[in-house]
Protein backbone atom coordinates (compact mmCIF):
# COMPACT_ATOMS: atom_id res chain seq x y z
CA UNK A 1 0.00 0.00 0.00
CA UNK A 2 1.44 3.15 -1.21
CA UNK A 3 1.91 5.71 1.94
CA UNK A 4 1.77 9.08 0.95
CA UNK A 5 1.17 10.37 4.97
CA UNK A 6 4.27 10.06 5.99
CA UNK A 7 5.54 8.02 9.08
CA UNK A 8 3.34 8.64 12.22
CA UNK A 9 4.27 12.04 14.51
CA UNK A 10 1.68 11.38 17.23
CA UNK A 11 -1.03 9.04 17.80
CA UNK A 12 -4.15 9.75 20.59
CA UNK A 13 -5.68 6.40 21.66
CA UNK A 14 -9.34 6.14 22.68
CA UNK A 15 -9.21 2.47 23.02
CA UNK A 16 -9.49 0.91 19.95
CA UNK A 17 -10.33 4.81 18.11
CA UNK A 18 -7.39 6.52 17.56
CA UNK A 19 -6.46 10.28 15.66
CA UNK A 20 -3.35 10.16 14.53
CA UNK A 21 -0.75 12.64 12.64
CA UNK A 22 1.26 12.29 9.89
CA UNK A 23 2.93 14.99 8.38
CA UNK A 24 0.26 14.96 5.63
CA UNK A 25 -2.51 15.01 8.24
CA UNK A 26 -0.72 17.22 10.72
CA UNK A 27 -0.43 19.69 7.70
CA UNK A 28 -4.42 19.95 6.80
CA UNK A 29 -4.99 20.20 10.56
CA UNK A 30 -3.29 23.53 10.76
CA UNK A 31 -4.99 24.49 8.37
CA UNK A 32 -8.21 24.28 9.76
CA UNK A 33 -7.45 25.23 13.02
CA UNK A 34 -4.84 28.23 11.60
CA UNK A 35 -8.64 29.49 9.61
CA UNK A 36 -10.95 28.39 12.67
CA UNK A 37 -8.88 31.30 14.39
CA UNK A 38 -9.39 33.64 11.82
CA UNK A 39 -13.06 32.85 11.88
CA UNK A 40 -13.18 34.27 15.62
CA UNK A 41 -11.22 36.30 15.47
CA UNK A 42 -12.28 38.61 12.43
CA UNK A 43 -14.52 40.97 11.68
CA UNK A 44 -17.85 40.05 8.94
CA UNK A 45 -16.88 42.05 5.66
CA UNK A 46 -19.03 45.06 4.63
CA UNK A 47 -20.16 44.90 1.11
CA UNK A 48 -20.59 48.16 -0.38
CA UNK A 49 -22.85 48.39 -3.64
CA UNK A 50 -22.34 51.27 -5.78
CA UNK A 51 -24.99 52.70 -7.53
CA UNK A 52 -24.15 52.83 -11.43
CA UNK A 53 -23.21 55.72 -13.02
CA UNK A 54 -23.84 58.03 -9.96
CA UNK A 55 -21.59 58.44 -6.78
CA UNK A 56 -24.49 56.34 -4.31
CA UNK A 57 -23.71 53.77 -2.91
CA UNK A 58 -25.82 50.58 -0.94
CA UNK A 59 -24.14 50.11 2.52
CA UNK A 60 -24.94 46.26 3.30
CA UNK A 61 -25.28 45.69 7.48
CA UNK A 62 -24.79 42.11 8.44
CA UNK A 63 -27.14 42.41 11.76
CA UNK A 64 -25.54 40.43 15.21
CA UNK A 65 -27.92 37.91 15.48
CA UNK A 66 -26.86 36.79 12.03
CA UNK A 67 -23.01 36.99 12.45
CA UNK A 68 -23.52 35.12 15.72
CA UNK A 69 -24.87 32.24 14.09
CA UNK A 70 -22.80 32.42 11.14
CA UNK A 71 -19.26 32.65 13.35
CA UNK A 72 -20.59 29.70 15.12
CA UNK A 73 -21.53 27.79 12.15
CA UNK A 74 -17.99 28.51 10.84
CA UNK A 75 -16.15 27.68 14.11
CA UNK A 76 -18.66 24.40 14.23
CA UNK A 77 -17.41 23.72 10.60
CA UNK A 78 -13.51 24.21 11.41
CA UNK A 79 -13.57 21.86 14.40
CA UNK A 80 -15.44 19.17 12.10
CA UNK A 81 -12.77 19.44 9.57
CA UNK A 82 -10.23 19.54 12.47
CA UNK A 83 -11.36 16.13 13.29
CA UNK A 84 -12.13 15.19 9.66
CA UNK A 85 -8.18 15.15 9.50
CA UNK A 86 -6.60 13.46 12.42
CA UNK A 87 -9.51 10.85 12.54
CA UNK A 88 -8.49 6.98 12.62
CA UNK A 89 -11.86 5.65 11.96
CA UNK A 90 -13.30 5.75 8.62
CA UNK A 91 -17.08 5.66 10.13
CA UNK A 92 -16.18 8.61 12.10
CA UNK A 93 -14.42 10.53 9.39
CA UNK A 94 -17.71 10.12 7.66
CA UNK A 95 -19.42 11.71 10.26
CA UNK A 96 -17.26 14.60 10.69
CA UNK A 97 -17.52 14.94 6.78
CA UNK A 98 -20.87 15.12 7.02
CA UNK A 99 -21.07 17.55 9.76
CA UNK A 100 -19.04 19.47 7.65
CA UNK A 101 -21.71 19.43 5.22
CA UNK A 102 -24.49 20.55 7.67
CA UNK A 103 -22.82 23.52 8.99
CA UNK A 104 -21.81 24.76 5.48
CA UNK A 105 -25.51 24.52 4.85
CA UNK A 106 -25.68 26.64 8.05
CA UNK A 107 -23.00 29.06 7.00
CA UNK A 108 -24.97 29.35 4.12
CA UNK A 109 -28.46 29.35 5.22
CA UNK A 110 -28.14 32.02 7.70
CA UNK A 111 -28.29 35.30 5.66
CA UNK A 112 -32.25 35.62 4.72
CA UNK A 113 -32.28 36.54 1.06
CA UNK A 114 -34.16 34.43 -0.97
CA UNK A 115 -31.20 33.52 -3.88
CA UNK A 116 -29.01 32.83 -1.00
CA UNK A 117 -31.68 30.62 0.31
CA UNK A 118 -32.48 29.01 -2.85
CA UNK A 119 -28.76 28.13 -3.30
CA UNK A 120 -28.46 26.65 0.53
CA UNK A 121 -31.60 24.61 -0.05
CA UNK A 122 -29.96 22.80 -3.36
CA UNK A 123 -26.68 22.21 -1.72
CA UNK A 124 -28.55 20.89 1.46
CA UNK A 125 -30.64 18.26 -1.16
CA UNK A 126 -26.82 17.24 -2.47
CA UNK A 127 -25.50 16.93 0.75
CA UNK A 128 -28.36 15.17 2.37
CA UNK A 129 -28.30 12.83 -0.63
CA UNK A 130 -24.63 12.66 -0.31
CA UNK A 131 -25.06 10.68 2.91
CA UNK A 132 -25.78 7.41 1.11
CA UNK A 133 -22.72 6.73 -0.65
CA UNK A 134 -20.53 8.02 1.87
CA UNK A 135 -22.16 5.96 4.84
CA UNK A 136 -22.66 2.90 2.25
CA UNK A 137 -18.98 3.26 1.60
CA UNK A 138 -17.97 3.24 5.02
CA UNK A 139 -20.64 -0.05 5.61
CA UNK A 140 -19.48 -2.00 2.83
CA UNK A 141 -15.82 -1.21 3.92
CA UNK A 142 -16.78 -2.54 7.41
CA UNK A 143 -18.92 -5.89 5.85
CA UNK A 144 -16.12 -6.70 3.83
CA UNK A 145 -13.08 -6.64 5.97
CA UNK A 146 -14.59 -6.49 9.46
CA UNK A 147 -12.89 -3.36 10.51
CA UNK A 148 -12.80 0.43 10.13
CA UNK A 149 -9.63 1.53 11.58
CA UNK A 150 -7.58 3.38 9.13
CA UNK A 151 -4.19 2.14 9.94
CA UNK A 152 -5.63 -1.61 10.20
CA UNK A 153 -6.59 -1.19 6.49
CA UNK A 154 -3.32 0.95 5.28
CA UNK A 155 -1.31 -2.38 7.27
CA UNK A 156 -2.38 -4.22 4.35
CA UNK A 157 -3.94 -8.15 4.47
CA UNK A 158 -7.44 -6.55 3.18
CA UNK A 159 -9.11 -6.42 0.00
CA UNK A 160 -11.13 -3.12 -0.14
CA UNK A 161 -13.72 -3.07 -2.80
CA UNK A 162 -13.42 -0.47 -5.63
CA UNK A 163 -17.08 0.12 -5.18
CA UNK A 164 -16.28 0.82 -1.59
CA UNK A 165 -13.86 3.54 -2.34
CA UNK A 166 -15.55 5.21 -4.97
CA UNK A 167 -18.82 5.51 -3.26
CA UNK A 168 -16.71 7.22 -0.03
CA UNK A 169 -15.56 9.63 -2.61
CA UNK A 170 -18.37 10.14 -4.27
CA UNK A 171 -20.09 10.66 -0.81
CA UNK A 172 -17.06 13.39 -0.03
CA UNK A 173 -17.69 14.69 -2.94
CA UNK A 174 -21.43 15.74 -2.55
CA UNK A 175 -21.04 16.76 0.78
CA UNK A 176 -17.84 18.95 0.51
CA UNK A 177 -17.13 19.62 -3.00
CA UNK A 178 -20.85 21.42 -3.39
CA UNK A 179 -20.00 24.46 -1.51
CA UNK A 180 -17.94 25.62 -4.36
CA UNK A 181 -20.51 26.11 -6.70
CA UNK A 182 -22.87 27.34 -3.88
CA UNK A 183 -20.27 29.30 -2.43
CA UNK A 184 -18.74 30.68 -5.60
CA UNK A 185 -21.91 32.58 -6.43
CA UNK A 186 -22.84 33.33 -3.12
CA UNK A 187 -19.51 34.62 -1.73
CA UNK A 188 -20.13 38.24 -4.19
CA UNK A 189 -23.76 38.03 -3.89
CA UNK A 190 -23.62 38.49 -0.54
CA UNK A 191 -21.97 39.47 2.30
CA UNK A 192 -20.16 36.03 3.72
CA UNK A 193 -15.98 36.76 4.40
CA UNK A 194 -14.86 35.65 6.44
CA UNK A 195 -17.32 32.92 6.86
CA UNK A 196 -18.10 31.52 3.20
CA UNK A 197 -14.44 31.33 3.16
CA UNK A 198 -14.71 28.32 5.75
CA UNK A 199 -16.76 26.25 3.39
CA UNK A 200 -14.87 26.35 0.76
CA UNK A 201 -11.60 25.39 3.15
CA UNK A 202 -13.09 22.83 4.74
CA UNK A 203 -14.22 21.20 1.48
CA UNK A 204 -10.95 21.50 0.09
CA UNK A 205 -9.39 19.56 3.00
CA UNK A 206 -12.13 17.06 3.00
CA UNK A 207 -11.33 15.90 -0.37
CA UNK A 208 -7.51 16.17 0.19
CA UNK A 209 -7.68 13.73 3.05
CA UNK A 210 -10.49 11.47 1.44
CA UNK A 211 -7.88 11.27 -1.49
CA UNK A 212 -5.23 10.13 1.29
CA UNK A 213 -7.49 7.60 2.76
CA UNK A 214 -8.61 5.90 -0.32
CA UNK A 215 -5.19 5.93 -1.99
CA UNK A 216 -4.17 4.24 1.41
CA UNK A 217 -6.69 1.77 2.65
CA UNK B 1 -29.15 -21.37 -0.95
CA UNK B 2 -29.05 -17.63 -1.48
CA UNK B 3 -26.49 -15.45 0.69
CA UNK B 4 -28.69 -13.10 2.65
CA UNK B 5 -26.12 -10.29 2.83
CA UNK B 6 -25.56 -10.07 -1.65
CA UNK B 7 -29.45 -9.96 -1.98
CA UNK B 8 -29.57 -7.13 0.69
CA UNK B 9 -27.28 -5.02 -1.18
CA UNK B 10 -28.90 -5.71 -4.52
CA UNK B 11 -32.48 -4.55 -2.97
CA UNK B 12 -30.89 -1.57 -1.33
CA UNK B 13 -28.76 -0.67 -4.54
CA UNK B 14 -32.32 -1.01 -6.50
CA UNK B 15 -34.24 0.82 -3.58
CA UNK B 16 -31.36 3.64 -4.66
CA UNK B 17 -31.81 3.29 -8.30
CA UNK B 18 -35.55 4.23 -7.80
CA UNK B 19 -35.11 6.79 -5.15
CA UNK B 20 -32.40 9.15 -7.14
CA UNK B 21 -34.76 8.36 -10.53
CA UNK B 22 -37.46 9.67 -8.35
CA UNK B 23 -35.30 13.09 -7.40
CA UNK B 24 -34.35 13.71 -10.94
CA UNK B 25 -37.99 13.70 -12.11
CA UNK B 26 -39.36 15.56 -9.50
CA UNK B 27 -39.32 19.26 -9.49
CA UNK B 28 -41.31 20.45 -6.55
CA UNK B 29 -39.03 21.50 -3.39
CA UNK B 30 -41.13 19.65 -0.56
CA UNK B 31 -41.61 16.54 -2.69
CA UNK B 32 -37.50 16.77 -3.53
CA UNK B 33 -37.35 17.43 0.43
CA UNK B 34 -40.00 14.10 1.26
CA UNK B 35 -37.59 12.03 -1.31
CA UNK B 36 -34.19 12.78 0.53
CA UNK B 37 -35.61 11.19 3.26
CA UNK B 38 -35.86 8.14 1.17
CA UNK B 39 -32.41 8.19 0.18
CA UNK B 40 -31.53 8.59 4.24
CA UNK B 41 -33.62 5.36 4.46
CA UNK B 42 -31.75 3.41 2.26
CA UNK B 43 -28.36 4.92 4.05
CA UNK B 44 -29.56 3.04 7.44
CA UNK B 45 -30.28 0.14 5.20
CA UNK B 46 -26.55 -0.31 4.18
CA UNK B 47 -25.61 -0.02 7.67
CA UNK B 48 -27.83 -2.45 9.29
CA UNK B 49 -27.39 -5.13 6.27
CA UNK B 50 -23.73 -5.62 8.36
CA UNK B 51 -25.27 -6.78 10.59
CA UNK B 52 -23.13 -6.74 13.88
CA UNK B 53 -23.42 -5.28 17.36
CA UNK B 54 -20.95 -2.54 15.93
CA UNK B 55 -23.42 -1.47 13.14
CA UNK B 56 -25.76 -1.37 16.03
CA UNK B 57 -24.39 1.20 17.29
CA UNK B 58 -23.01 2.98 13.63
CA UNK B 59 -27.04 3.73 12.77
CA UNK B 60 -27.28 5.95 15.65
CA UNK B 61 -25.14 8.63 14.40
CA UNK B 62 -26.32 7.78 11.03
CA UNK B 63 -30.05 8.44 12.12
CA UNK B 64 -28.95 11.60 13.79
CA UNK B 65 -27.26 13.22 11.14
CA UNK B 66 -30.23 12.32 8.99
CA UNK B 67 -33.16 13.84 11.12
CA UNK B 68 -30.79 17.38 11.46
CA UNK B 69 -30.09 17.77 8.22
CA UNK B 70 -33.66 17.12 7.24
CA UNK B 71 -34.75 19.72 10.33
CA UNK B 72 -32.17 22.27 8.93
CA UNK B 73 -33.30 22.03 5.33
CA UNK B 74 -37.45 22.33 6.86
CA UNK B 75 -36.50 24.65 8.48
CA UNK B 76 -34.74 26.38 4.83
CA UNK B 77 -37.50 25.71 3.04
CA UNK B 78 -39.75 27.22 5.45
CA UNK B 79 -38.09 30.67 5.54
CA UNK B 80 -37.60 30.56 1.86
CA UNK B 81 -41.25 29.60 1.19
CA UNK B 82 -42.23 32.58 4.06
CA UNK B 83 -44.02 30.59 5.68
CA UNK B 84 -43.35 32.44 9.18
CA UNK B 85 -47.50 32.62 10.31
CA UNK B 86 -47.25 29.91 13.33
CA UNK B 87 -50.79 27.48 13.04
CA UNK B 88 -53.53 29.86 15.18
CA UNK B 89 -55.02 26.59 16.66
CA UNK B 90 -54.80 22.63 16.73
CA UNK B 91 -57.25 20.62 16.41
CA UNK B 92 -59.92 20.75 17.80
CA UNK B 93 -61.69 17.27 18.67
CA UNK B 94 -62.93 15.59 21.69
CA UNK B 95 -60.56 12.95 21.84
CA UNK B 96 -57.33 14.90 21.47
CA UNK B 97 -58.61 16.51 24.81
CA UNK B 98 -59.29 12.92 26.80
CA UNK B 99 -56.63 10.44 25.83
CA UNK B 100 -53.38 12.14 25.53
CA UNK B 101 -52.69 12.00 29.14
CA UNK B 102 -53.58 8.50 29.42
CA UNK B 103 -51.70 7.16 26.56
CA UNK B 104 -49.22 9.53 27.06
CA UNK B 105 -48.79 8.09 30.59
CA UNK B 106 -48.74 4.87 29.53
CA UNK B 107 -46.57 5.22 27.45
CA UNK B 108 -44.20 7.13 29.57
CA UNK B 109 -44.75 4.46 32.23
CA UNK B 110 -43.45 1.58 29.77
CA UNK B 111 -40.91 3.74 28.46
CA UNK B 112 -39.05 4.03 32.15
CA UNK B 113 -39.58 0.00 32.44
CA UNK B 114 -37.72 -0.35 29.04
CA UNK B 115 -35.28 2.66 30.31
CA UNK B 116 -32.08 3.38 27.56
CA UNK B 117 -32.34 4.31 24.71
CA UNK B 118 -35.54 2.77 23.45
CA UNK B 119 -37.42 3.38 26.34
CA UNK B 120 -36.74 7.16 25.63
CA UNK B 121 -37.79 6.71 22.39
CA UNK B 122 -41.45 5.08 23.84
CA UNK B 123 -41.64 7.80 26.63
CA UNK B 124 -40.60 10.54 24.23
CA UNK B 125 -43.42 9.43 21.41
CA UNK B 126 -45.82 9.82 24.67
CA UNK B 127 -44.43 13.16 25.16
CA UNK B 128 -44.86 14.14 21.79
CA UNK B 129 -48.24 12.79 21.17
CA UNK B 130 -48.88 14.74 24.41
CA UNK B 131 -47.32 18.12 23.51
CA UNK B 132 -48.74 17.80 20.22
CA UNK B 133 -52.72 17.81 20.96
CA UNK B 134 -52.38 20.39 23.73
CA UNK B 135 -51.13 24.54 23.31
CA UNK B 136 -47.67 23.99 24.79
CA UNK B 137 -47.09 27.73 26.15
CA UNK B 138 -43.80 28.38 27.56
CA UNK B 139 -42.06 24.72 28.05
CA UNK B 140 -38.93 24.90 26.14
CA UNK B 141 -36.41 26.28 28.88
CA UNK B 142 -37.24 23.39 30.99
CA UNK B 143 -37.06 20.59 29.04
CA UNK B 144 -33.67 22.17 27.28
CA UNK B 145 -32.70 22.28 30.93
CA UNK B 146 -33.39 18.68 31.67
CA UNK B 147 -31.87 17.56 28.72
CA UNK B 148 -28.55 19.34 29.03
CA UNK B 149 -28.29 18.21 32.50
CA UNK B 150 -29.00 14.83 31.68
CA UNK B 151 -26.45 14.23 28.88
CA UNK B 152 -24.27 15.27 31.31
CA UNK B 153 -24.57 12.52 34.05
CA UNK B 154 -24.73 10.14 30.53
CA UNK B 155 -21.13 11.53 30.04
CA UNK B 156 -20.15 10.50 33.68
CA UNK B 157 -21.22 7.70 33.38
CA UNK B 158 -18.95 6.63 31.02
CA UNK B 159 -16.13 8.66 32.04
CA UNK B 160 -16.80 6.23 35.37
CA UNK B 161 -16.37 3.21 32.55
CA UNK B 162 -13.16 4.46 31.78
CA UNK B 163 -12.08 4.91 35.06
CA UNK B 164 -13.56 3.74 37.64
CA UNK B 165 -14.43 0.09 36.07
CA UNK B 166 -15.07 -1.63 39.28
CA UNK B 167 -18.52 0.67 39.58
CA UNK B 168 -19.93 -0.40 36.11
CA UNK B 169 -23.20 -1.05 37.90
CA UNK B 170 -23.73 2.22 39.32
CA UNK B 171 -22.54 3.77 35.62
CA UNK B 172 -24.64 1.66 33.89
CA UNK B 173 -28.07 2.66 35.82
CA UNK B 174 -26.27 6.30 35.60
CA UNK B 175 -26.16 5.73 31.68
CA UNK B 176 -29.57 4.01 31.25
CA UNK B 177 -31.56 6.61 32.92
CA UNK B 178 -29.92 9.67 31.58
CA UNK B 179 -30.07 9.13 28.28
CA UNK B 180 -33.77 7.58 29.04
CA UNK B 181 -34.15 11.55 30.19
CA UNK B 182 -32.27 12.86 27.32
CA UNK B 183 -33.94 10.93 24.73
CA UNK B 184 -37.48 11.93 26.40
CA UNK B 185 -36.87 15.54 26.33
CA UNK B 186 -35.88 15.64 22.86
CA UNK B 187 -38.22 14.01 21.49
CA UNK B 188 -40.73 15.96 23.13
CA UNK B 189 -39.43 19.57 21.88
CA UNK B 190 -40.54 18.11 19.07
CA UNK B 191 -44.26 18.21 20.14
CA UNK B 192 -43.71 21.52 20.86
CA UNK B 193 -42.79 22.55 17.85
CA UNK B 194 -45.26 25.60 16.39
CA UNK B 195 -43.18 27.70 14.42
CA UNK B 196 -43.68 30.44 17.47
CA UNK B 197 -41.10 32.89 18.95
CA UNK B 198 -39.26 30.34 20.35
CA UNK B 199 -39.01 27.97 17.51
Amino acid sequence: MPDIGGADLFVLEFGDILHYFTPYTATLFIFALLFTGLAIASRPERQLDIVFGGDAYYAKQTTLPEMRFRRFMAIACGLASMGAMVSGDLFNFTLFVSLVGITNIGIVAAVKSRHVLNAAYEYGIVAMVATLPLFGGAALVLATTGTLSIPALAAGGYTVPLVAKILLALGVIGEGMAPFYAAKAEMFRAPGAPYVIMCSLSSLLIFLRVVEIVITI
Amino acid sequence: MIQAYPLGLFVAFASTGIAFFALTRETDGLHRLLLTDLVEVVTLAFIALVGTDLAEALILPGLVVGASELIALSEIFRIKEGYTRPPTETLQIEVMKTAPPILAALLVCYGIVLSGFSGGAVAGLGMIFYFLSRSPGERFEVIETASGYSWVLWIIAFFIFMILPQYWFFAVMLAGSAILLKVTAKMSLIGTMRGGPNA
